[in-house]
C-alpha cells in the first residue's frame, strides 16, 4: 500500500469511528501548518473540528516584549541576532525589517549557534540574541549561551521571550471558552519535556491528549487515537523521535540557565510561571538587564483579533480584517506573519471549492 | 512549532557533529543528546539535534517525504485528469 | 595589462585607459564584427518578423556561484526574457558598473562566461558600455544586459491566449538558482549537492515551437514565462489572475532535487516560491503538450520536462495544488524576502 492509500485509509477509519460535533485543538504552530499544506481539513469527518491553539511563539510574543526587540535594535553598538520568524511581525510602530533598512544592524541566523560565532568574529559589536520558542528552543539557546560563556565572550547576550506550553492549556480550559474534546500535542517540545507535564489535562480536566508528528499519516494516527480513547488519557503517536521522559539533558540544560517567570501571552494575557528568565548568575548575559531600555506603551491595533484566534474561540475568516486589511504582504497582526500562524495557514493554504 | 529533519551523523568531533541527508550536509551540535554517535539519525532543530531516533523509524519518516517527491513520482499529469 | 591589476576610476573616464578597458577585456572576450568597430551604436539588418525587445539588470551576490556566475546569468536572463515572447536572440547590448578596485583577473573570467553563454545562445554581445564608480558604490560589479530579438511566431503569446483545458508544462526541477545562491552565500552554514541552472534557454523554446508547428499550429503554443523571482507560484499565480481562468497543478509531478527538498525542509522554505534562471512554464493546447514535451525532453536544459498541470474554468483566477494524497490547497503569491524559520 502507498503512503497515499495509507491516508485515505486512515482518514475513512476516522470518519466511520468519529462521533459527531467533536472540536480538537492542535496547540502547535507548525501541525497548523501540516494540516493546512497537505489539505488534511478535506479528509476529516463532517462534523470534527479542528481548532488553533496558542502553539505559534511568534504569535503568542506580546507587543511590548516586541517593542523591547525594536528598542534594542536600534542602540548603535547592538547586534541584534533573530531566527527569520521574527523579521516582518508588526511591533507597536514598527517592524525588523523596517528597522533593518533604516540603518540597524540586525541579522537572520538559522541557528543561536551562529549568533554565538558573530559575537566571537565580531569582538566590537554587542550581540543580542531575540530569544523566542517553547521548550523545542529554550534548551538550544541555553546550550549557546554557555558556549559563549565557555569561549569567554563578554558581547553575547539573550533577550528571553521564551515561554513554555502545559500552562496555556490549563489556562485555556480555565477560560472555558471553546469546548475541547481534546489536543493534538506539540509533537517536537515534547521531544523534550515528555508526557508526564501533560498528565492534568487528562486527570483534572478530564480532556485527552494525543502527541503527534507533523507528517500527515502522524496527524490523521493521533487524531484516530483521540477518538478511539474511551477514558481521556495522554498518549504518544510519535514514538520515533518522543520518549515519555523527555529529553533529560536538554531540561538540565534549560532549567540550569533559565527559571519559571511569569510571561504575558498574546491573547491570554499574563500566566504566572510560564516564561523562561535568565537567572541571576547569568544577569551579565542577559540583554534586559545589560541594556535597560525606555519603552512607549504599546499599541494594539485597531480590529486586530489575534487575541481571540489564539485561544480558538475565533476562526480566522471571521475577523474582519482577514483577507481585507489584514493579509500576508500587509499584516496587521501576528497571526497573519508567521508562516504557522492560523491566519497564514488558513490564507495561503485556505481550502479550494470543488 | 518547531520545524526539525531527520538527519543521519557522519562525523562527530567533539560536540559538533557533521550531519547528512539527500544532498545536504550541515553541522549540528551534540550538546542535547551527548549520546549520539556516528551512524545515529537525529532530529535536528536550529543547529542542535534534539533526540536520536530509532533508524527503522527515520526511515519511515524520509520514505513520507519521499513519497511526496516528484522523483519519486510518475511522469506528471494525463490530459484526462482535465476536469 | 598584467593579471595583477585592478579596475581604476581613470579606466571609465572615457580616454586611453578606457579604450584599452574595452578592447582589451570586452572586444577580446565577446569577439564579433559588429563589437569591434566600436561605434556608439551598432547598426543590424533589421528582421523580417516583429522585434522583442527587453533588459534586465544584474545586482547578484556573490558574483559566483555553483553552476553559473553574474556574466553567464547576465546572458542567460535576457536571452530568457527574449524567448518567453518566441523571440530568436538577435543582439544584446551589456553595460557594466564596475567598483574601483575590481580586479582585472576577474572581469576577464567573468566576461569569458558571458561570451560561453552567448555563443550558446547564438547571440552575439554587439555593444555596450562602462562605467566605473568609487569603491564601496557598487558591490564589485552589476551588468545590465538589453537584448533584441525577432518573434518567430505570428500569434499573440500571452494570459489572454491560454483556454480552459490547455495544459501546463514546466521543463525541470526548480529551485536550483536560489539553493546554489544561499549556499554560496554562506549565511547559513551547509552544503548542498546543488548548482545553480542558469542556462540560455532559446534553442528549447525553439524546440517548442518546431513542435507546435507539426502538431496543432502556432497557436497551440499559448503562453511562456520563466519562474524567475517569486518562483513556480508567482508565474501560475500571475497568470491566473491576468487570464481570469483557474490553474491546478500536481505536486507529485513538480520535480523537486533531492537536496532542494531537504534545504527547504531544514530551513523552511517552499521550493514551489524559490528562484529559477534556466526553466520554462509552457502553456500548450492539450493536443500538442505530448509533442512539446517529447521535444523540449530532447533539448540540454529541458530534459525533465514534464506536464504539470492544466488550466480550467472551475475557480477562476486561483491556482490550486493536488498534494500526493489527493486534497488541494491554494497556491498564493509569496510575499517579501526568502525568510528561513524555526517554527
Amino acid at each position: 500500500m502507498t503512503q497515499a492509500d495509507e491516508l485515505l485509509r486512515l482518514a475513512a477509519a476516522l470518519r466511520a469511528e468519529a462521533r459527531p460535533d467533536l472540536t480538537f485543538m492542535e496547540v502547535c504552530g507548525t501541525h497548523t501548518m501540516s494540516i493546512a499544506r497537505y489539505g488534511l481539513r478535506d479528509l476529516l469527518p463532517e462534523g470534527m473540528r479542528l481548532v488553533s491553539g496558542p502553539g505559534c511563539p511568534v504569535c503568542v510574543t506580546a507587543m511590548a516584549d516586541l517593542d523591547r526587540v525594536v528598542a534594542l535594535a536600534r542602540l548603535p553598538e547592538v547586534t541584534l541576532a533573530t531566527f527569520g520568524d521574527l523579521i516582518r511581525v508588526p511591533a507597536s510602530r514598527t517592524t525588523l525589517a523596517a528597522e533593518r533598512a533604516s540603518g540597524a544592524d540586525v541579522r537572520v541566523v538559522y541557528s543561536a549557534r551562529d549568533a554565538v560565532q558573530i559575537a566571537a568574529d565580531e569582538p566590537d559589536r554587542e550581540v543580542v540574541f531575540a530569544g523566542i520558542g517553547f521548550e523545542t528552543t529554550a534548551p538550544t539557546i541555553a546550550a549557546s549561551l554557555l558556549e559563549a560563556r565557555a569561549r569567554g565572550l563578554a558581547n553575547f547576550s539573550v533577550l528571553s521571550m521564551h515561554k513554555t506550553m502545559p500552562l496555556p492549556l490549563k489556562a485555556l480550559l480555565d477560560l472555558g471558552e471553546t469546548p475541547i474534546g481534546g489536543f493534538l500535542l506539540p509533537g517536537h517540545v515534547s521531544v523534550i519535556t515528555g508526557t508526564a507535564c501533560y498528565e492534568f489535562l487528562a486527570r483534572d480536566y478530564g480532556v485527552a491528549g494525543v502527541v503527534a508528528g507533523f507528517e500527515p499519516h502522524d496527524v490523521l494516527r493521533a487524531l484516530l487515537r483521540l477518538v478511539r480513547q474511551v477514558t481521556p488519557a495522554i498518549e504518544i503517536e510519535y514514538g520515533r523521535a518522543v520518549r515519555p521522559e523527555g529529553n533529560v539533558v536538554a531540561r538540565r540544560l534549560m532549567e540550569q540557565v533559565f527559571a519559571p517567570s511569569d510571561a504575558d501571552w498574546r491573547g491570554l494575557g499574563v500566566i504566572p510561571g510560564s516564561g523562561l528568565a535568565l537567572r541571576p548568575e547569568y544577569a551579565d548575559a542577559d540583554a534586559a538587564v545589560r541594556f535597560p531600555v525606555r519603552l512607549e506603551p504599546p499599541l494594539e491595533p485597531a480590529g486586530c483579533r489575534c487575541g481571540e484566534v489564539l485561544r480558538g474561540v475565533t476562526d480566522p475568516a471571521d475577523c474582519a480584517l482577514f483577507g481585507a486589511r489584514c493579509t500576508p504582504e500587509d499584516p496587521v497582526g501576528a497571526c497573519m506573519v508567521s508562516s504557522e500562524g492560523a491566519c497564514a495557514a488558513r490564507y495561503r493554504y485556505g481550502g479550494i471549492d470543488d | 512549532m518547531c520545524l526539525a529533519l531527520p538527519m543521519r551523523i557522519t562525523a562527530v568531533d567533539g560536540a559538533l557533529a557533521t550531519i547528512a541527508t539527500a544532498g545536504l550536509e550541515q553541522r549540528a551540535s551534540l550538546m542535547l543528546v551527548p549520546e549520539a554517535k556516528v551512524g545515529d539519525y537525529v532530529l535536528v532543530h536550529a543547529g542542535f539535534a534534539i533526540s536520536v531516533l530509532d533508524e527503522a523509524e527515520a526511515n519511515e519518516t524520509l520514505e513520507l517525504l519521499r513519497e511526496i517527491s516528484a522523483f519519486a513520482a510518475d511522469d506528471g499529469v494525463e490530459a484526462d485528469d482535465a476536469g | 595589462m598584467t593579471d595583477g591589476e585592478r579596475v581604476l576610476l581613470g579606466h571609465g573616464s572615457g580616454g586611453k585607459l578606457y579604450r584599452d578597458l574595452v578592447k582589451d577585456v570586452f572586444v577580446n572576450a565577446f569577439a564579433n564584427p559588429v563589437l569591434e568597430r566600436l561605434d556608439d551604436a551598432a547598426a543590424l539588418a533589421p528582421p523580417r518578423g516583429r522585434i522583442a525587445f527587453t533588459t534586465d539588470s544584474h545586482v547578484v551576490q556573490p558574483l559566483r556561484f555553483a553552476g553559473g556566475d553574474i556574466g553567464r546569468l547576465a546572458v542567460a536572463g535576457t536571452v530568457n526574457d527574449l524567448a518567453t515572447a518566441a523571440a530568436r536572440p538577435l543582439a544584446l547590448a551589456a553595460a557594466f558598473i564596475i567598483e574601483e578596485g575590481f580586479p582585472l583577473a576577474d572581469l576577464r573570467d567573468l566576461c569569458a562566461s558571458a561570451a560561453t553563454a552567448a555563443r550558446e545562445a547564438g547571440v552575439p554581445i554587439v555593444t555596450g558600455d562602462t562605467k566605473v564608480v568609487e569603491r564601496a558604490a557598487a558591490d564589485g560589479l552589476f551588468i545590465t544586459t538589453t537584448g533584441v530579438g525577432e518573434i518567430v511566431v505570428s500569434h499573440e503569446l500571452g494570459s489572454s491566449s491560454v483556454r480552459d483545458g490547455d495544459a501546463v508544462i514546466l521543463s525541470g526541477s526548480i529551485g536550483d538558482h536560489a539553493v546554489a545562491i544561499l549556499a554560496a552565500r554562506g549565511q547559513f552554514t551547509f552544503t548542498a549537492d546543488v548548482r545553480s541552472d542558469c542556462a540560455p534557454l532559446w534553442g528549447l523554446v525553439e524546440a517548442a515551437v518546431d513542435a507546435v508547428r507539426g502538431a496543432g499550429g502556432e497557436e497551440a503554443l499559448r503562453f511562456l514565462r520563466d519562474p524567475t523571482r517569486g518562483g513556480l507560484t508567482t508565474v501560475l499565480a500571475e497568470l491566473a489572475e491576468e487570464s481570469g481562468l483557474g490553474i491546478e497543478v500536481e505536486e507529485a509531478a513538480i520535480p523537486v532535487s533531492p537536496a532542494v527538498r531537504s534545504v527547504c525542509d531544514l530551513l523552511g522554505y517552499d521550493p514551489l516560491t524559490l528562484a529559477n534562471e534556466g526553466k520554462m512554464v509552457l502553456i500548450v493546447a492539450p493536443e500538442a503538450a505530448d509533442a512539446v514535451v517529447a521535444a523540449v525532453q530532447k533539448t540540454k536544459y529541458g530534459r525533465e520536462a514534464r506536464r504539470i498541470g492544466f488550466v480550467t474554468a472551475a475557480h477562476p483566477g486561483r491556482v490550486a495544488l493536488r498534494t500526493p494524497f489527493g486534497t488541494r490547497r491554494v497556491l498564493d503569491m509569496p510575499v517579501g524576502e526568502l525568510l528561513p524559520r524555526i517554527c
